[in-house]
C-alpha cells in the first residue's frame, strides 16, 4: 500500500471515531429521549466505530465507501435537521456545542480523504 | 468462477462476508456498549427516582364529531388511564389546550368531570384557541382559571423547578400572542430567580416559529423568551399542532406535543391544517400522552411519548 493510502485509510478510520464519539456522547447525554433521531444517532455512533476499526485493521476497500457514506449521509442529516427539519426535530446552527462543529469538520475530512483515496488508486492504475 | 475482470471467486466471497459480517457485528456490539453505557449513566443520575415526574395530554377537543375521530371522549378517556397506568403517581398532569372544541359550557363541564379521573394530586391546564372562541375565555376561566392571573397565566415552583403557564391564545390575528401585560408578569415573575433554576414553560400555542404561515408560531414570543435567556435549562411544552415535533435554540427546547383527539398534516403538507382521518386502525397510533422526568443536576428534561395504541 502507498504512503498516501495509509494517511487516508488511517485518517477516514480517526475522523469516523470522533465522529462515532461525539454522536455517541450526545446520545448518552439526552438526545436518546428524541424520537428517532435518539436511534439514529446511536446507529450513527455504533456503525462508525465498526467501520473505523475494520478499515484501521485492512479491510477491504468498500469499507472505505460505507465510512464516507456515514459521514456524508451524517452531513446530510445535519444539514436537514438545520433547514426542513428531520424526522420532526430540528436545531439552529451550531448547537449543540462544540459538538455540531466537530462532526461537521470530521465527517467533512472523512468525505475529503475517501476522494482523495480514489483519486489517488485511479492514478496508480493509470 | 472465471479469472476475468469484474468477476468475484468464492473465496473473495467469503472474504468481503467475512468483513462484512465483522461490520454488523461490530456495529451491534457498539450499539449495545453504548446503550448500556446510556442506561447506566441514568441509573446512577436517577439514584431512585427524579426529582419532578409529570405527564401532558394536548388537544382533546371534546365535542368534536367528524370522521377524523368519531369519539373524542373514548379517546380522551384512554389518555387518562394510559397516564394512571404509569406505574407511579405523576407529581402533576397538565392539558396544553383545546379541551373543548366549540367551548360550549356542556363540553367545558364534560372535560372537568373527565378530568376528574387522573390519579394525580394536581390537574393545570392553559387554554387553547378553541376554548375561547366567542367569549375571550371567560367561560374556560370560570371552569379551570381559579388561582390564575390575568386572563389565565400563572407560574409556580415543584421539586425545584420553576413552571410558567401562558396564554398565547387570546387576541389572535394569524399567530399566537401574549400581549404586553402577560410579558410584564414573566419578566417580573423570573426576575428573582438564579439562573441555575430549571424552567418549564406551558403554552398552547408553539413558542418557537413552527410554520407561521398556519399559525404555529407566536409573534411575541422572542420577547417572552428574552427573558429566558440566562437560564441554563428553559423547556417549553406545546400543544396545537397535534403532533410531535422537537428544536432547542440556544438554552431553550421546545416540544410540541400530539393531541388525543384526530392528527393534523405536517407543516406545509396541504393548503390548510384541516383533521386528517387516517385509515382504520392506524388513528391511535397518531394519538397519545407524553411523560416528562426532570432530574435534579440534569439540564435537559427526558421526555417519552406513548401512543394510544
Amino acid at each position: 500500500m502507498t504512503f498516501a493510502g495509509v494517511v487516508t485509510r488511517i485518517g477516514i478510520a480517526a475522523a469516523l471515531t470522533v465522529s462515532g464519539i461525539s454522536h455517541a456522547y450526545l446520545y448518552i447525554h439526552g438526545y436518546r429521549h428524541i424520537p428517532t433521531i435518539g436511534t439514529s444517532f446511536l446507529a450513527q455512533a455504533s456503525v462508525s466505530f465498526a467501520i473505523a476499526a475494520l478499515i484501521l485493521v485492512g479491510g477491504p476497500a468498500w469499507l472505505r465507501w460505507a465510512g464516507a457514506m456515514v459521514a456524508g449521509g451524517s452531513l446530510v442529516a445535519f444539514a436537514l435537521s438545520r433547514t426542513v427539519g428531520l424526522f420532526g426535530f430540528s436545531e439552529q446552527g451550531w448547537q449543540p456545542s462544540p459538538h455540531a462543529a466537530v462532526d461537521v469538520l470530521v465527517e467533512v475530512l472523512a468525505v475529503g480523504l475517501w476522494v482523495v483515496y480514489l483519486v489517488e488508486r485511479r492514478r496508480a492504475r493509470g | 468462477m472465471t479469472d476475468a475482470p469484474h468477476t468475484m471467486s468464492r473465496r473473495q466471497l467469503i472474504r468481503h462476508s467475512a468483513w462484512f459480517g465483522a461490520a454488523v457485528g461490530l456495529a451491534v456490539v457498539g450499539g449495545e456498549v453504548i446503550s448500556h453505557i446510556a442506561g447506566t449513566a441514568e441509573a446512577a443520575r436517577i439514584q431512585g427516582r427524579p426529582a419532578l415526574r409529570f405527564a401532558q395530554v394536548s388537544d382533546s377537543h371534546i365535542g368534536f364529531s367528524g370522521k377524523a375521530n368519531p369519539n373524542v371522549a373514548g379517546s380522551f378517556d384512554q389518555a387518562i388511564d394510559r397516564i394512571n397506568s404509569l406505574g407511579y403517581v405523576p407529581d402533576f398532569v397538565i392539558h396544553t389546550g383545546d379541551l373543548t372544541h366549540l367551548s360550549t359550557p356542556e363540553q367545558f363541564d364534560q372535560a372537568k368531570q373527565m378530568m376528574t379521573g387522573f390519579r394525580t394530586p394536581h390537574v393545570f391546564t392553559v387554554p387553547g384557541e378553541h376554548d375561547s372562541i366567542d367569549d375571550g375565555g371567560q367561560k374556560y376561566r370560570s371552569a379551570f382559571g381559579a388561582g390564575t392571573r390575568g386572563d389565565g397565566w400563572y407560574s409556580f415552583d415543584i421539586a425545584g423547578v420553576h413552571v410558567i403557564a401562558l396564554v398565547n391564545t387570546l387576541n389572535l390575528k394569524k399567530l399566537g400572542h401574549l400581549g404586553v401585560d402577560q410579558l410584564e408578569f414573566i419578566a417580573k415573575d423570573v426576575a428573582s430567580l438564579p439562573s441555575d433554576t430549571p424552567i418549564i414553560v406551558f403554552s398552547h400555542i408553539p413558542l418557537f416559529a413552527m410554520y407561521p404561515d398556519w399559525g404555529w408560531g407566536t409573534d411575541d414570543a422572542t420577547q417572552a423568551l428574552s427573558y429566558l435567556r440566562r437560564f441554563s435549562s428553559v423547556t417549553c411544552l406545546n400543544g396545537h399542532v397535534h403532533q410531535v415535533f422537537s428544536k432547542t435554540e440556544g438554552n431553550v427546547t421546545f416540544y410540541s406535543a400530539t393531541t388525543t383527539a384526530y392528527p393534523l398534516p405536517h407543516p406545509g403538507d396541504g393548503p390548510a391544517p384541516k383533521p386528517v382521518t387516517l385509515p382504520a386502525g392506524k388513528l391511535h397510533d397518531a394519538l397519545g400522552i407524553r411523560e416528562v422526568n426532570y432530574t435534579r443536576g440534569q439540564t435537559a428534561l427526558a421526555l417519552k411519548e406513548q401512543t394510544l395504541q
